[in-house]
């Protein structure tokens, strides 16, 4: 898959920005996508297109079990987040709805891409093509519980 | 093999593993909220499917509910909703709610060990990270999302990978045990190890001062492994553990044979290995407040707020956070902490509104008046801890103050119910997280022990609790 980079360098991005907690009454996934990332970025829903991915730094998604956050940053066109790590509930629920990819990069890989740029994601060989610099980057290889309920397109497809 | 707690635990619930790979874990418990759970019972709904175990599933409503008066309905429309599908969803499914009006109303992880549903080496899921609350009672407790929650309300299972044994020791005698908390000896290992230090594991606490605290001390300790990254905290059991769930609701009929099994079986054999190992000294712990926007970002009461070219030398990431996390809090560095004045304050919370919170906070309280520039409530964590602490007086007391005596639930805790911080409010807390925004769009938390909180309403600036005239 390709996409644009939406870049926020910051480790801890938590799930109360991600997805503020007053918005978590809200059922419709088109209404919650509004609010993505608005603690934030303010501006993202007007950037954001379908498509794009999110860099960021260490431990992203830290904080509640709301899925509502990959929910909202699906839902808002982001098809994968790469970042130096993630927390796990977060981790999970990004792929047990089959919302996003959370991909896993290193710290050269971090300062290396920049926002704007068009990478390509291959997860059947864990690389990562920066089109924009032409670059070729590694992505850590996700676990096997991991890997199997993304291929199957979700936990509920998902048989071992 | 010699295992740990943990390990027993796990290893005792795995249904069907993947050679190498995955476990099909069972669960024991799920508790259910209005906030997390609406997509799973439609989810279910979609697919023809029941609800496996209603009975080992039990429901309440905590997140968004008003904790002003019950006999009023609810204004906004949505939380209303929410609620009455909640309502909705535990009838056509069977499932025992505690919903607003019952007398076991209250915070999902206060009332699961009030009624006697937490129970030693179970397991124990919620749509909630700080279901990891009641691993003080020596169960697997941790927080799922709402596809998990729907995969347990189906299967009464979940696939997990294991997670890795982490041990935590705290050895030594507090100074101050009244100033020195189970809040405070949580925020200074997380401030120790990090918001990401136990990223993929299971914390067990363990060593004299973790076996010294009350039961509910160390509810507030499990409560915040979540904010280390772990997906659950541990304590072995023992009898006050036993004691605290002996003659509850839905205590086991044959509770005093599990015990017998419990006090033989439930504890990390004496060579077991652990992944991880760190350990403090409980001399070392003041009480503590945090100064920016992660759980990490604690100092000692008696310290200064700090320079973030301090933090350089370790990481450079580390520094702008502390510079972005400063100018959202609106503090200088180099200020003491006991200069910082604050708007409003808040005792409540999974972290900290059980009966000893609010019995400690009182005893600060009593006798004085909140600040007349502070707005001050006490939320006691269900309709339980009310109606014990009323009967106690301890409202009285925080009445007499001019605190806000509420009824249950999250309350000011995450900003989603009518309790919210104002934008650029200041807020003693004695909740769990201080994200920018948590408690309300600009709002400023400050997380600190229940007496911490309860000191800076009177005084209306932080002070060292340890130099209070406590009653």
């Amino acid at each position: 898959m390709k996409g644009n980079v939406i870049k926020y360098e910051q480790d801890n991005i938590d799930t109360d920005v991600i997805l503020p907690g007053t918005y978590l009454k809200i059922h419709d996934y088109s209404e919650l996508a509004k609010h993505a990332m608005e603690g934030l970025d303010p501006n993202f829903h007007s950037k954001v297109k379908e498509g794009d991915f999110i860099v960021a730094g260490r431990n992203f998604g830290c904080g509640s079990s709301r899925e509502h956050a990959p929910i909202a940053l699906a839902h808002s066109g982001i098809k994968a987040v790469l970042a130096l790590s993630f927390a796990r509930i977060f981790y999970r629920n990004a792929v047990d709805g089959a919302f996003l990819l959370p991909i896993e990069i290193d710290e050269d890989t971090l300062k290396d891409i920049s926002e704007g740029d068009e990478l390509e994601i291959n997860i059947d060989n864990n690389e990562i093509k920066n089109l924009t610099k032409n670059k070729k980057y590694q992505m850590k290889p996700f676990s096997e519980l991991i890997g199997k309920i993304i291929a199957a397109g979700g936990l509920f497809k998902f048989n071992p | 093999m010699p295992k740990t707690l943990f390990e027993k635990i796990w290893d005792s619930h795995v249904v069907a593993e993947e050679k190498n790979g995955p476990s099909l874990l069972y669960i024991d418990r799920h508790l259910v909220h209005e906030v997390t759970s609406p997509q799973a019972f439609e989810g279910l709904r979609l697919n023809k499917r029941k609800v496996r175990r209603p009975d080992l599933t039990i429901a309440t409503e905590d997140h968004n509910v008003p904790t002003s008066d019950r006999s009023l309905p609810i204004v906004d429309q949505i939380s209303s909703i929410q609620i009455k599908t909640l309502e909705k969803n535990c009838k056509d499914f069977g499932i025992q709610l505690f919903g607003i009006g019952s007398p076991n109303q209250g915070i999902v992880h206060v009332i699961g060990p009030q009624l006697g549903i937490t129970l030693p080496g179970s397991t124990i899921v919620c749509g909630d990270s700080h279901t990891s609350t009641q691993g003080a009672f020596g169960a697997l407790a941790f927080g799922i999302g709402t596809s998990e929650v729907e995969h347990v309300l189906a299967t009464q299972t979940l696939w997990m990978e294991k997670l890795k044994p982490f041990e935590i020791k705290v050895e030594g005698k507090r100074k101050n045990p009244f100033a020195v908390t189970a809040k405070d000896i949580i925020l200074s290992i997380i401030k120790r190890i990090g918001t990401a230090g136990g990223t993929g594991t299971v914390i067990e606490y363990r060593g004299q001062t973790i076996s010294d605290l009350t039961v509910e001390q160390r509810m507030t300790v499990c409560n915040m492994s979540i904010e280390a990254g772990a997906r659950a905290g541990l304590i072995a059991p023992d009898e006050k553990t036993f004691d605290y769930i002996r003659g509850k609701k839905f205590t086991p009929k044959n509770f005093e044979d599990l015990v017998d099994d419990w006090r033989e079986n439930l504890k990390t054999d004496s060579n077991a290995r652990f992944d991880k190992t760190f350990s403090l000294d409980a001399k070392e712990i003041a009480p503590q407040v945090s100064w920016g926007t992660n759980p990490a970002m604690v100092s000692d009461v008696t310290e200064r707020i700090p320079f973030p070219e301090d933090f350089a030398k370790d990481d450079l990431n580390q520094k702008n956070a502390a510079e972005k996390a400063l100018q959202y809090m609106d503090l200088k560095p180099g200020t003491p902490i006991t200069d910082i004045y604050v708007d409003r304050v808040f005792i409540g919370s999974c972290t900290n509104a059980r009966l000893e919170d609010l019995i400690e906070s009182s005893k600060v309280v009593k006798g004085k008046k909140v600040s007349p520039k502070v707005r001050a409530m006490v939320v006691p964590g269900s309709q339980m801890v009310k109606k014990q602490a009323e009967e106690m007086g301890i409202d009285k007391i925080f009445k007499d103050a001019n605190f806000e005596w509420r009824e249950s639930g999250c309350s000011m805790c995450l900003g989603m119910n009518p309790d919210i911080l104002g934008p650029g409010e200041r807020c003693a807390s004695t909740s769990n997280r201080n994200f920018e925004g948590r408690q309300g769009v600009g709002g400023r938390t400050h997380l600190v022990s229940p007496v911490m909180a309860a000191a800076a309403a009177i005084k209306g600036h932080f002070v060292d609790v340890r130099e209070m005239d406590v009653n």
